[in-house]
């Protein structure tokens, strides 16, 4: 998709590109109007005055509706430091803890799915597959498994070796992983393809995010590289220095071109992840390239409007800043070292997963209000079927999956493939001989009757070489018709431009700027 | 302080009775929908593919006629029947959606030349070459009525085709010249002729009601104004033109069947080239119908096919053929363009859908909907290889598909040796010709 802002006109190689980009921009302003007018819900959100403290969960809870206090909740386990995921449509919330607990319950209705102690260290989870037939990839310390509904093990995924962080593309419907060891895994989990599965060179790949527009996955280096992983390429697509120090954490906003790294500055970088430029931040009021988060350790997450949370106090307490802020929304203590944080999808929740327990927040203002489709959390069990079967009828192919700075998209112009196919129209028509046959000269022989054999064998290469000037000659003239627009390569028809040109003796074209003017014969 | 939580009402996403449908929630923000165009992509692949998976063209057999057919007439106003003729003089009346053969009349002695039905009375006229007859036959409900013809009329020239006009009271038939006769009068009304070779068919241009279209055996297309003594113009063309069809919708427009292996499409305001040069076949084309939308074309083709195209468009849209179907000699469109009738000398008439991945029966609005949207993503997508080759794609039998490499081989030394002459020779001796220029020997007035 042309994902670029009318702004960025100016930029354009010519002025189709440019009324392309404006079109494009007009088309999503249309969008954005139309979504507006038939919203049925709009955004939360804190107002406060001018010295108020940011709001704890027991003022919140106070002030808005009863039905919200679902959202609210605490749950002291043992089973060490735990990750928590919500599915795709935000109904659904696993957890899974180092100690070996793994479970699955509808946090609204505290509704348990599933609990049960699989003795290994868990390390990651990820929920695949569509809402109507949940299940749950965990990544046990040596092996990934995948459970259903009812904690039943599936799969046990042996490729997807010591994986540290398991990602969920819905639109491909692949499982990627990556791994301690500093391989990349890419599942299909619909027909259990492995799309790619390789080892990336680039050490052990610890700190990761995916970029749900595009389905990359991005990896932190600790030399404060920000690499680029697609499953067509055994190497990272684009690499760039994202940090002077090495890079602690990755995150992405469920939607949309911002990337967040924390380097071990520990300040907070934004990037656009397009044009792979930095985008400036607010701090404290003022532009800036990057926040400064005191204490912040590795975690971060993002939501669909662009708060991003973080742990601060070394784990004990999360924070929540606004889209592109400094100041803090809300903080919240947390009863044990935080180790993972995750915004519900469609509301307004935050869980996060501590060294006792999980535990989830209200915060105003994260959830996108208005979903499309059947993925929310409201909808229908028949609605999620037939969303799962459209679904994987939609399944795109890997292929699709490339960052937006390289590659164009599926209606891009495919101006390499033109190209070849005119270089290799060029080389069949001119397979000019090599100048060595050009230019050779047969040997002179000597002996009996070497005079009459070394004059034959001269004038036999004399024809020769009146043939290949001829050759030459009427290549070089179905060339410049093969230049010009309306000619016909196998025809040879010389058009009135082309009889212009041959007979002017000079160019009537002007050159674009583009690979077009390649084919704008050269006046030899 | 303020503040908001989004906090949803159930009973804005549910239904609220079992009767009605379900709610979807929609927001049409972009951010929502990434990956747009390769989700559409993916779409028209889909549905290219599902349209290949669906093309099942062939309904069936009208049933063995014994012995090898002639013509095929379709009633001007009902949809279901339809007329045979046969090399033996055998009529067949047929009911189309049945595929089963109402009556048979033992009409002639020789082969049936022509068959057409008058426009609004339910009488039908046959005529044979080998006994020289113009039979007119009337059908009504009781089927005794049709064992002997309502008249009878003896010709002093064999009938090589008969066309009726589309209201009045005359017909036309071909044979050693183009004879227009009223049906009232004993004497043709008109005759028209131009060299010595005889007629082969005569058409009546729906529209225009005084122009006829003719071709001959000696490779020529002749347009008549029945108004005037002499024909208006004669297209001298390089091979015999089997047959011929005016287009129903625009009245200039006319196709005919050549046994150079091409249909021709002409504009009567300008005849000096064909307007479109229909090339697939691999053997002659016997016959040629416009569907009554007249955007489209069938032509059957002595190499065993049936071919549709679109009007203007020299590429077919769509091949049809059998192991058992043999030459094909007659083909036509049913009056709602979406079925077409082929008679074939394996003594069968056979039912097709015109649109081989159509379904038949109503279609539900979601239906509807989903075959209309499968067609404009195949549209806009139509251009992407992927897709390109799928829809173009028509498996071929081993012995259609060698004769169409050796007709591409045969096209491709042709150019190659143009090029190549004109390289040597120069512009001016060898200039380009275009290829509708190519077939066209002369025009004469």
């Amino acid at each position: 998709t042309m994902d670029v802002a009318a702004e960025d006109s100016d930029q354009m190689p010519s002025g189709f590109h440019a009324k392309a980009a404006a079109k494009a921009a007009r088309l999503r302003r249309e969008a954005a109007k139309l979504a507006s007018a038939a919203a049925l819900e709009s955004p939360g959100g804190i107002e406060s005055r001018p010295g108020e403290w940011a709001p704890t969960q027991s003022k919140l809870l106070r002030r808005v509706a009863v039905a919200a206090r679902p959202g609210h909740f605490e749950l002291s386990l043992q089973y060490g430091p735990y990750s928590v995921a919500y599915d795709t449509t935000g109904r659904l919330l696993a957890l899974c803890g180092r100690g070996g607990h793994v479970a699955a319950f509808e946090w609204r209705q505290k509704r348990l799915m599933f609990e049960s102690q699989v003795n290994e260290p868990c390390h990651a989870l990820t929920w695949v597959g569509a809402g109507s037939t949940p299940q749950l990839a965990v990544a046990h310390s040596n092996w990934t498994y995948i459970y259903d509904a009812q904690g039943l093990e599936l799969h046990c995924l042996k490729r997807l070796h010591k994986a540290n962080k398991l990602f969920w593309l819905p639109r491909h419907w692949l499982l990627a992983a990556c791994t301690d060891t500093g391989h990349l895994h890419w599942q299909d989990v619909s027909t259990g393809q492995t799309v790619a599965s390789y080892c990336g060179h680039h050490g052990p790949l610890r700190v990761s995010a995916l970029h749900p527009d595009s389905g990359c996955v991005l990896t932190g280096q600790p030399n404060g590289q920000l690499c680029i992983w697609t499953p067509l390429e055994k190497r990272p697509v684009v690499k760039i220095l994202c940090c002077p120090a090495g890079v602690r954490a990755v995150a992405t906003a469920p939607a949309g071109h911002a990337v967040y790294t924390l380097g071990g500055d520990s300040r907070l970088r934004v990037w656009d992840i397009r044009c792979l430029r930095p985008l400036s931040v607010s701090d404290n009021g003022a532009d800036a390239a990057s926040i400064r988060l005191f204490d912040a350790a590795p975690q971060l997450a993002v939501s669909q409007r662009g708060l991003l949370a973080c742990p601060v106090r070394q784990g004990a307490a999360l924070m929540v800043l606004p889209a592109g802020g400094a100041k803090p929304l809300l903080s919240h203590p947390s009863p044990g070292r935080l180790s993972d944080l995750a915004f519900c999808p469609w509301e307004d929740v935050l869980a996060f997963g501590h060294a006792r327990g999980l535990g989830s927040v209200l915060v105003p203002g994260s959830g996108e209000p208005n979903p499309d489709g059947a993925v929310h959390p409201l909808s229908g069990k028949r609605q999620r079927r037939e969303a799962e079967v459209r679904g994987l009828l939609d399944k795109l192919p890997p292929e699709t999956i490339a960052p937006p700075a390289v590659g164009g998209g599926v209606n891009a112009v495919d101006a390499e493939g033109i190209e070849e196919a005119l270089a290799r129209k060029r080389a069949a028509v001119m397979a000019l001989p090599s100048d060595e046959v050009r230019q050779f000269q047969p040997r002179r022989r000597s002996g009996k009757a070497s005079g009459e054999l070394n004059r034959k064998v001269g004038e036999r290469w004399q024809r020769r070489r009146m043939e290949l000037r001829q050759l030459l000659k009427s290549k070089k003239r179905v060339l410049a018709e093969m230049g010009d627009e309306g000619a016909d390569a196998a025809g040879g028809r010389k058009t009135k431009k082309a009889k212009k040109i041959s007979q002017s003796g000079e160019l009537t074209k002007p050159a674009t700027g583009t690979f077009l003017d390649r084919l704008i014969p050269k006046a030899d | 302080m303020k503040v908001k939580l989004l906090l949803r009402n159930p009973q804005d996403y549910l239904r609220e009775t079992a009767d009605d449908i379900h709610k979807l929630a929609r927001n049409p923000a972009p951010e929502l929908h990434p990956m747009s165009a390769e989700t559409e992509y993916v779409r028209a692949l889909n549905a290219a593919k599902l349209e290949r998976v669906f093309a099942k063209p062939f309904l069936g057999c009208f049933g063995d006629q014994g012995d090898q057919l002639s013509r095929v007439c379709m009633h001007p106003r009902a949809l279901s029947l339809c007329l045979s003729g046969c090399v033996d003089g055998r009529v067949a009346f047929w009911n189309i959606p049945r595929r089963s053969r109402v009556l048979q009349l033992d009409a002639h002695s020789g082969c049936v030349q022509g068959l057409c039905w008058h426009p609004e009375q339910d009488l039908f006229y046959s005529c044979c070459d080998t006994d020289r007859t113009l039979k007119a036959w009337r059908v009504g409900d009781d089927l005794t009525e049709f064992s002997r013809p309502v008249s009878q009329r003896h010709l002093d020239f064999a009938p090589l085709n008969l066309d009726h006009h589309v209201s009045k009271d005359l017909f036309a038939l071909s044979g050693d010249a183009v004879y227009l006769y009223d049906s009232r009068r004993s004497d043709p009304v008109g005759q028209w002729k131009w060299g010595s070779d005889s007629v082969l068919q005569a058409r009546f241009n729906p529209t225009e009601w005084h122009l006829l279209a003719a071709v001959t055996k000696d490779n020529a297309l002749l347009l008549i104004d029945t108004r005037q003594r002499e024909p208006l113009r004669r297209i001298r063309c390089e091979f015999r033109q089997n047959a011929l069809c005016w287009n129903p919708q625009e009245p200039f427009v006319l196709a005919t069947a050549s046994d150079d292996y091409n249909l021709y499409s002409w504009d009567a305001r300008r005849l000096a080239s064909p307007a479109c040069v229909y090339r697939g076949h691999t053997n002659a084309a016997m016959d040629v119908d416009f569907a009554p939308t007249g955007r489209e074309l069938v032509s059957a083709s002595y190499d065993c096919t049936v071919r549709l195209w679109e009007s203007g468009r020299s590429q077919s849209r769509d091949v049809y053929h059998t192991k058992r179907m043999y030459r094909v000699f007659a083909a036509r469109y049913s009056l709602d363009a979406r079925f077409i009738v082929t008679a074939s000398a394996d003594f069968n008439l056979r039912l097709w859908k015109a649109r081989a991945s159509e379904k038949l029966g109503a279609l539900t609005p979601r239906e509807r909907a989903a075959v209309n949207t499968a067609e404009a993503l195949k549209q806009k997508y139509a251009h992407h290889p992927q897709v390109r080759r799928i829809v173009q794609h028509r498996h071929l039998p081993k012995r259609l598909y060698q004769a169409q490499l050796e007709m591409k081989a045969i096209r491709g030394k042709q150019r190659r040796k143009e090029v190549n002459r004109r390289e040597h020779r120069g512009e001016d001796k060898e200039p380009f010709v275009p290829e509708r220029d190519r077939h066209v020997r002369g025009v004469d007035e």
